[in-house]
């Protein structure tokens, strides 16, 4: 590797601290613009020389997937879009990114579609050109199309393997009637076989979602603005806006538990999710911004139930919990996996009763200004390579469209009280919102 | 919409690797400064792994360096550690391969002088208490036993193609007889032994100033000095023929990882041009991957295919080569993701012949000028910052290598021909005598089919081209020479006992 362009990383770090008193926590200058076609293009120049990364964030991802039989169409299409165009045809498209040596992947989750690139900014012309190509052009046919699915169906069988994603399946089925969270990120099994007849929705669902408004681009790395701006342009103004929203139903509210016990085709210690309907994602809403803390201070590593079940009982191979973000009203779940199965029952309650302490105690406040200190500087170290800092955004580019929020959560967590949390806790974590999945090994 | 502040800070990057000796036998620290990187990485490279497991006690490497990065030490109960650390937002680990255990951890300056005591408790004060041992070995045996047997099919395959290669040799696979037999006296007589002044070297990444070398040595000075015993490299027994080992279980699909020793390091102007061949053979989770263009793009029968030169743990989570894993003995391998049982035959098949065209015609020139090009700029995201960075320049004195790997990776894409690379090719890959690794349901019936090199013709969902059918029709017949006293059929249960 060659010093020129391994100079590496930058360091901006140094100073944030000295930054407290402003509400601002991320250390780049960045840019936004929208152009006339509804296309947004975030850029971010960082000293990282002769390298940057280019992220496409698509605002559709399996939430979208609004039509019966039609679940897991964004994530079969993150490998459609490998496929090529008239220009350059998919063997073609392959051929020129080796060429520049890029790495150049793509992932698909609940509420969005990501692609991106690492590459040598020299190239950064190139890699414009060939996104905009695809993202405007995509081509191929039906036996290109139904050969993909069996690749699709080969990553099902894949993620079937593990016993956390047999929970996550039915928890999702059983949690949610209307809405689209109803089946994960790959799709209901059934409709994945399905898919090979697909082709020409297929088609229709590219048409509708893979428009200039629905999509964020996002340069970071070794670029001058002006520059990727005018390329951007270049590459990207022709085409045509067409976005069409998806119809996705609104979830009524839950007014009963919901349990169920799924078997697990193979041997797994018992896996115990406990589940609470959550809110959509708003930084100016308290409760979720207060709840998000709460992963952590009721069940993360210095947690008292960490504590109890994982080092002192030793009831618990693993607890954790995970109260994400979404853009529409998703689940705030616990995670457990225990090690003998009569205790399935008292690892529940112990559950329960960590959420009714933070219902009836507030939390302590040093713990929780531990946790404020945690985040900004875990946020911090890892902005580190133009990748990374592109990694950390895509989530927040689909729940509000930029990254200005990034400092206004990190302002909002700031902001958060002991009294914010426990009220957090007294409204989300009631039986009635509750879901609850039981996964157990055929094999003993 | 947009934030005022930029830092420029500037930035020098100088590799500083102390270069007075080179090898497994250099104990110099190996630095690697970063002028104004505000985050200070430590990897304390121990020379010590698996292969110094005692025989009957397969896993003590492992547990011993996990007593020591999730355990208490004399001053601390493990619960505590976990509170000081937590607003640090740094932790310390310790990684432990076949020939490595990078005792490690990354710290914003700030937060040094807070956590440099943690850190170093960690290492020179362990506690050994009886109920982490007890955690701990519970989480090891449910990671053997139920997790690797039973939720992960391709990194069975993959332990299953290791421990037959290196089976009797220090390289075996962990065992789960030998994980219960492990007393915390072991752990504690393990430890005393390896983990020893004279078998350390020192890592220091980042914005660190001289002053914490000068204090990390003083510190570890509290070690024992011990005496460095690194076993000799693993005799593996020579591989005669297709040798196969089906492990039979419920499978929805069929995993597959085939290979055999090669004798030929990083560092060697061979190894380059191999790892050229390989990239285009089958770079990690790539789609310039041949493997992956034939078996997943042209036919759609799985989620990737691979191949590899250097040891690749953890694969289905890593986009790029791991650091600090690296062997002096490394085997060509091929790693098929799950395929449906019914294709398996067929898949094998593909595979096999591949590697047997590669072999008996070499790489043509223009895939080997695109592979070139293509590894100049990839191996640029091999290591993008400093803790990886550090850890290659650990690898780089592991290997004995003059200089920078990465450096020397992109300069031998300049300097290599094509007839180096076909050299290395027919000096070191072959397709007549290797392990391969099947999980897989109806064992029998798969026994029969490859001993009986029956034809294994494939039905597709979806209509192919026809270039691709006319190839099956040859790949369907490609005769794999399988006898049957080299076809092993295991029970998944009966793993790694």
């Amino acid at each position: 590797m060659s010093k020129t362009t391994y100079a590496g990383l930058i360091m901006m770090l140094a100073a944030p601290f000295a930054l407290a008193q402003t509400p601002q926590i991320f250390p780049y200058e960045y840019s936004t613009t929208k152009l006339d076609n509804g296309l947004t293009v975030i850029l971010i120049p960082m000293e990282s020389p002769g390298l940057a990364s280019y992220y496409s964030v698509v605002r559709t991802g399996s939430r979208d997937e609004w039509e019966p039989g039609k679940s897991g169409f964004a994530h079969f299409f993150e490998h459609m879009m490998f496929r090529g165009t008239d220009k350059y045809p998919g063997p073609v498209y392959d051929e020129i990114m080796t060429g520049l040596g890029a790495d150049a992947n793509a992932y698909t989750d609940d509420d969005l579609t990501v692609y991106h690139i690492n590459f040598a900014s020299e190239d950064l012309e190139r890699v414009v050109e060939l996104e905009a190509d695809r993202f405007q052009n995509l081509k191929y046919g039906e036996k290109e199309f139904q050969t993909e699915s069996g690749a699709v169906y080969g990553e099902f069988q894949k993620g079937r393997t593990s016993p956390w994603f047999v929970g996550m399946e039915k928890l999702q089925d059983m949690a949610f009637d209307v809405h689209t969270y109803k089946h994960t990120v790959i799709g209901f099994e059934k409709d994945i076989k399905d898919m090979p007849n697909m082709y020409e929705y297929s088609q229709s669902f590219f048409k509708r979602y893979y428009r200039p408004e629905n999509i964020v681009i996002l340069v970071v790395g070794d670029i001058q603005k002006d520059k990727t701006l005018e390329l951007i342009k270049k590459y990207y103004a022709s085409w045509k806006p067409g976005y069409v929203p998806p119809q996705i139903k609104p979830e009524p509210p839950q007014t009963k538990e919901r349990t169920a016990e799924v078997s697990y085709p193979g041997k797994t210690l018992p896996l115990l999710i406990a589940a609470y309907k959550g809110d959509a994602f708003d930084v100016k809403n308290k409760n979720v911004i207060a709840v998000s803390l709460l992963e952590e201070l009721a069940f993360g590593e210095t947690s008292d139930i960490y504590k109890k079940l994982v080092l002192n009982e030793q009831r618990v191979q693993l607890i954790e919990a995970q109260f994400a973000f979404n853009r529409d009203p998703f689940l705030l779940a616990v995670y457990a996996m225990i090690k003998d199965e009569k205790d399935i029952d008292y690892v529940k309650n112990e559950i329960y009763a960590a959420l009714k302490k933070s219902q009836d105690v507030l939390v302590d406040e040093k713990r929780l200004n531990d946790l404020k200190k945690r985040k900004k500087y875990s946020f911090l170290m890892n902005l580190d390579t133009p990748d990374n800092v592109a990694g950390f955004m895509p989530r927040f580019i689909t729940l509000t469209g930029g990254i200005g929020v990034v400092d206004e959560l990190y302002a909002a967590y700031d902001a958060i009280t002991p009294q914010d949390i426990q009220n957090a806790a007294r409204y989300y974590f009631t039986p009635e919102k509750r879901d609850v999945v039981l996964v157990k090994g055929e094999d003993k | 919409m947009n934030t005022s502040l930029r830092l420029s800070l500037g930035i020098l990057l100088l590799i500083m690797v102390n270069m007075n000796a080179l090898g497994i036998d250099n104990n110099d620290p190996v630095l690697l400064p970063v002028k104004d990187d505000p985050t200070i990485s430590i990897r304390l490279w121990f020379k010590t792994g698996s292969q110094d497991d005692p025989s009957g006690k397969e896993g003590l490497a492992w547990l011993t360096a996990d007593m020591l990065s999730e355990g208490s030490t004399a001053n601390n109960s493990y619960e505590t550690i976990l509170e000081k650390l937590y607003p640090l937002a740094a932790a310390y680990s310790a990684d432990q391969s076949m020939e490595m255990t990078i005792y490690r951890g990354r710290v914003h300056k700030d937060n040094l002088e807070e956590y440099y005591p943690l850190f170093l408790d960690g290492l020179l004060r362990p506690a050994f208490k009886e109920e982490d041992f007890a955690r701990l070995k519970d989480r090891a045996h449910n990671y053997l036993q139920t997790i690797l047997k039973y939720s992960s099919d391709e990194e069975l395959g993959k332990a299953v193609l290791y421990d037959d290669i290196f089976k009797e040799t220090p390289y075996r696979m962990t065992t789960i007889g030998g994980l219960k037999s492990i007393t915390l006296g072991d752990i504690k007589q393990f430890y005393a032994q390896h983990y020893t002044r004279n078998n350390c070297v020192i890592g220091l990444g980042g914005g660190y100033s001289p002053e914490l070398l000068a204090r990390l040595q003083k510190d570890l000075l509290t070690l024992p000095p011990g005496e460095p015993k690194v076993p000799p490299k693993p005799k593996y027994e020579p591989i005669d023929g297709l040798n196969v080992t089906i492990v039979e279980k419920d499978a929805k699909a069929t995993a597959i990882s085939l290979g055999f020793p090669i004798d030929v390091l990083r560092g060697s102007k061979e190894w380059y041009a191999l790892a050229l061949a390989n990239s285009w053979m089958g770079e990690h989770r790539n789609s310039s991957s041949h493997l992956f263009q034939v078996i997943r793009a042209a036919r759609g029968l799985n989620y990737g295919d691979y191949s590899y030169i250097e040891n690749f743990p953890r694969g289905g989570q890593l986009q790029m080569p791991p650091v600090n894993a690296a062997r002096r003995q490394q085997i060509f391998e091929i790693w098929i993701r799950p395929v449906p049982n019914e294709t398996k035959h067929f898949v094998l098949r593909a595979a096999i012949r591949e590697l047997h065209k590669l072999v008996d015609n070499g790489l043509a020139k223009e895939p080997f000028e695109l592979t070139r090009n293509f590894l100049k700029k990839y191996a640029l995201h091999y290591a993008p910052d400093t803790d990886s960075r550090l850890g290659y320049a650990i690898d780089d004195r592991f290997y004995g290598i003059d200089g920078s790997h990465l450096e020397k990776f992109h300069q031998m894409m300049d300097e290599l021909t094509l007839k180096d690379v076909n050299e290395a090719i027919k000096k070191h890959l072959q397709y007549n005598n290797m392990k391969i690794a099947i999980i897989t349901n109806n064992a029998e019936e798969l026994k029969k089919q490859l001993v009986s090199n029956a034809e294994s013709p494939i039905q597709y969902d979806s209509p192919k081209s026809e270039d691709v059918y006319k190839e099956d029709k040859e790949i369907m017949k490609y005769p794999l020479k399988i006898v049957a006293d080299k076809v092993k059929i295991v029970k998944v249960e009966d793993l790694f006992k």
